[in-house]
């Protein structure tokens, strides 16, 4: 059976990477005692994916991970075997039974929200004050790094919703294997309305990764599941 | 005492400098924390509170088995906690000066100086100055004289611990031996003088009264003129004239961890040791780890299956390596991996193996489950010619030799690592010659198993490193060669081993030549590492930060010569910086040895009859001394 669970990543380890991330998840599955699935061949792994790897250097409340066990359990027992198995670090939050033939959780992923948590109170209250400003303009260009080259691209039909209050900035932001707005490119479009030469050091967090619906509308991709 | 000092406003401020110091890094992991089976305990419960240091980067000090031994026996106690400590790299320490961070523990981000203990581990020589750097990062005062009663107690131990001298004035106590029993002993010691408010001075005292422990303060060396030591004399009633290092009689009753913490970053060894014995009794001659660790102690099969199910099931690692110093040796090898197999047979986990000496019932079992992992092969001949190997006692023949790789290639294996030393007593160049001959000989083997069966792509590594001559060996009097010697070497066999199919490895002499000092240096040398870190010496095992330049200025300046230590043959009646510590084996034995080595006489491994190192001695200790021994399987 297939399970998805959301878990989240603390601050603390936000530095850990996503292969690292992959592997103690995996570590943790044989800890857990629960019926994991090996695929076969001649180095056979654990069967799990995760929906979106998340960046080196943010951390993450809700994201989502797709295990297959071999025989059926509970989401509540997979819950406590694995919230027993894991570090604090790397906490289970929900889990829930999957269908299995449904889609990959990696194909159904549309954009992503983020807490921007920006050092500095003076720079935050820059940017905070940019927003209104980069929202009203039809074109905000930043750089996007592809496998061979830096490019220039427009990222505001990338941003779906964007507000700042105190130290914070909350946005949604289109993110798909074609094209997606990355926490960075937008500090970098901001801070150059903003007037800011240096982008200040920012904490990334991950609220939550997000479907959608029928209608287009955005829904978190747990209820996807 | 002086706890608690640091106010909580201080423990945040730290902790958000911190943060941002990790954003201006390479490889954060590094200084995170948060892993697996990693225990944060109530710090203000707990009332002695131990800081364990590892002298160098966390990737290193995270595959140390020694670590996940005390750290588990420590936090196991109600009454003590432990976190860990490790050397930053340059760009995290430059990021804490400039922001003013002290050395915080891994856990819960405390400042050194906040411990009750603190305790290094000594794994080599050239990890000394880190040990510097991070009392300095600490903010503790580095020689043991400039501490105050509110500073914690320095403690160290592991092997480098057995000639102590380099570090005597910047450790309050040192650790001799087996290290098991002592620090329960050591921490209630230091507990009480804090509940007690007993004075710095005191405690050393009491420390000195513990078995295995030096307290280098309360002793003093006089020297002669030429530079040698004269006298080594305690200067109170509690420091004992000798020190005799402790002894765990027994594995299977002493401590061994059922948890150990699992880095979320690849590590060094990235696995599960699991220590089946310690000791060895082959009795290789420039070996310090077969004199130091004797004698042979084996945990039973029952026990080792034991704990291989529980870490599996608490760490989730893939993987198992047996551990000790020659693991072929165990008594009941086949039937230890057997029954491993066994156990293991649904975890998914694979053994690496230490050794060909299998029978092929179990080879071909091990096969057919895919359970051991085919890693490349190594061998460690150390020497070129039988008669140099004679001389070291190494006992490894040719034919041994190349019977195994013919095995090995048979068995599918395409590369394999042969280890050298260069520069061992007596040393010519035929026998440099011979590691050139060797290496012709194993690449031949590998061609004559017939292509369709053989794997492709030989690769015959020999690594040549430096003899270093090291306390309580029987080469402890002789001299290393000169660094223009070892170089001369060294280009020459970079010539002998010009075989296609074969890679050779060497390091640049000049790192075994400090090691040479430091290894057999006295207590005048705690100047030279001041200076070299004052220099700015730090991790000095890596290429990119170690600078010998500064080293030789640190010698110069304190007016001592490197050769004096590294180059010179002491004289057997000389009085060694070493020789108030007691490793159990008797200078007489190692004199004798000396002797046989210099006749190329073997000495046959004490299994089969004891050779009277010294321990024997002891009531007791060796199991083996009065001829049976006690391996479970014997
Ligand atoms: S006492 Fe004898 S048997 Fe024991 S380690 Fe020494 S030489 Fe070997």
């Amino acid at each position: 059976m297939r399970m998805m669970a959301v878990f989240e990543k603390s601050e603390r380890i936000r530095h850990i990477g996503h292969l690292d991330i992959q592997r103690s998840v995996q570590r943790g599955l044989r800890r857990s005692g629960l019926p994991v699935a090996y695929s076969g061949g001649f180095h056979p792994h654990i069967l799990i994916s995760f929906a979106s790897a998340l960046a080196t250097g943010a951390a993450g409340k809700r994201e989502i991970m797709d295990v297959t066990l071999a025989e059926p359990v509970t989401p509540e027992l997979f819950l406590e075997k694995m919230n027993q198995a894991m570090p604090p670090e790397l906490h289970l939050i929900e889990a829930a039974p999957m269908d299995d033939k449904a889609p990959a959780m990696m194909s159904l992923v549309r954009a992503a929200e983020y807490d921007l948590a920006i050092d500095g109170e003076e720079a935050a209250a820059m940017l905070t004050a940019a927003i209104p400003a980069a929202l009203g303009q039809t074109e905000l260009t930043a750089m996007r790094k592809t496998k061979t080259k830096l490019e220039e691209c427009n990222i505001r039909p990338l941003i779906h919703a964007l507000d700042g209050a105190g130290n914070h900035i909350h946005a949604v932001m289109t993110l798909t294997e074609r094209e997606s707005c990355k926490p960075g490119m937008l500090l970098e479009a901001l801070c150059r309305l903003a007037g800011l030469e240096n982008p200040p050091r920012m904490v990334v967090t991950r609220l939550r990764l997000l479907g959608s619906d029928e209608t287009g509308g955005f829904i978190p991709l747990e209820k996807m599941a | 005492m002086n706890q608690g000092k640091m106010t909580n406003q201080d423990q945040r401020t730290n902790h958000e400098k911190m943060e941002r110091a990790l954003d201006a890094v390479q490889k954060a992991p590094r200084y995170t924390g948060g892993e697996m089976n990693t225990r944060i305990k109530e710090w203000e419960d707990t009332p002695l509170r131990f800081g364990f240091c590892f002298p160098d980067t966390y990737e290193v000090g995270m595959s140390h088995l020694g670590l996940k031994i005390l750290y588990g026996l420590i936090n196991r106690e109600s009454w003590s906690l432990c976190e860990r400590f490790f050397m930053p790299w340059t760009d995290m320490i430059a990021q804490m000066k400039e922001n003013g961070i002290p050395l915080l523990s891994m856990e819960s981000r405390h400042p050194m100086r906040e411990f009750d203990v603190i305790g290094f581990t000594l794994q080599y020589e050239m990890s000394y100055t880190n040990i510097l750097a991070m009392l300095d990062m600490g903010r503790i005062p580095l020689e043991s004289r400039e501490r105050d009663e509110a500073d914690p107690i320095i403690v160290a131990g592991g092997p480098c611990a057995f000639n102590p001298e380099p570090l005597a004035p910047f450790i309050d106590a040192f650790m001799i031996g087996d290290g098991e029993d002592v620090m329960t002993e050591l921490n209630r010691v230091i507990l009480e003088r804090k509940e007690k408010g007993e004075s710095r001075q005191d405690c050393l005292r009491k420390l000195a009264q513990l078995d295995g422990v030096y307290v280098p303060g309360l002793y003093d060396v006089a020297y002669h003129e030429d530079g040698t030591v004269k006298s080594v004399t305690p200067v109170c009633p509690e420091a004992r004239p000798t020190v005799l290092r402790r002894f765990v009689t027994d594995l299977d009753s002493a401590y061994y961890p059922e948890e150990i913490p699992v880095p979320y970053t690849e590590v060094v060894f990235d696995r599960i040791m699991l220590e089946i014995m310690r000791g060895c009794t082959r009795g290789c001659r420039f070996c310090q780890a077969g004199m130091l660790y004797r004698p042979v102690r084996e945990r039973s099969m029952e026990h080792l299956a034991e704990l291989a199910e529980k870490l599996v099931a608490s760490t989730g690692y893939e993987e198992i390596s047996l551990s000790s110093l020659s693991s072929g040796d165990y008594s009941c090898l086949p039937e230890l991996i057997r029954e491993l197999m066994r156990r293991l047979k649904d975890k998914r986990v694979s053994i690496s193996l230490p050794s060909l000496r299998l029978d092929s019932v179990l080879k071909e079992s091990l096969e057919e489950t895919q359970q051991v992992k085919k890693t490349s092969l190594t061998f460690a001949p150390e020497a070129g010619t039988q008669r140099l190997r004679d001389v070291i006692n190494k006992g490894v023949t040719e034919q041994d030799l190349l019977e195994k790789c013919r095995d090995a290639f048979e068995g599918g294996w395409s590369s394999v690592k042969l280890y050298f030393m260069d520069g061992l007593p007596t040393e010519t160049t035929e026998d440099l010659d011979g590691i050139g001959d060797l290496a012709r000989k194993v690449v031949a083997e590998y061609f004559r198993v017939p292509k369709p069966q053989r794997a492709k792509g030989l690769r015959v590594t020999v690594s040549a490193s430096t003899f270093v001559p090291k306390p309580f060996t029987p080469f402890q009097w002789d001299a290393q060669d000169t660094i223009p010697q070892i170089l001369e070497k060294q280009a020459y066999l970079k010539k002998a081993l010009n075989i296609k199919g074969v890679t050779f490895n060497w390091h640049e002499p000049y790192l075994s030549y400090l090691e040479a000092c430091f290894a057999r240096g006295d207590r005048r040398l705690g100047a030279v590492l001041r200076r070299a870190y004052e220099k700015g010496c730090i991790l000095d095992g890596w290429s990119e930060t170690f600078d010998f330049g500064k080293w030789m200025e640190a010698f110069r300046e304190c007016g001592l010569d490197p050769a004096f230590y590294a180059n010179r043959v002491r004289p057997m009646d000389e009085i060694l910086p070493w020789d108030h510590i007691d490793s159990g084996i008797s200078k007489a034995y190692l004199r004798k040895e000396k002797e046989r080595s210099s006749r190329a006489e073997v000495t046959k491994d004490c299994r089969q009859g004891c050779n009277g190192c010294g321990l024997q001695r002891y009531d007791g200790i060796c199991s083996w001394a009065k001829g049976k021994g006690d391996a479970p399987c014997a």
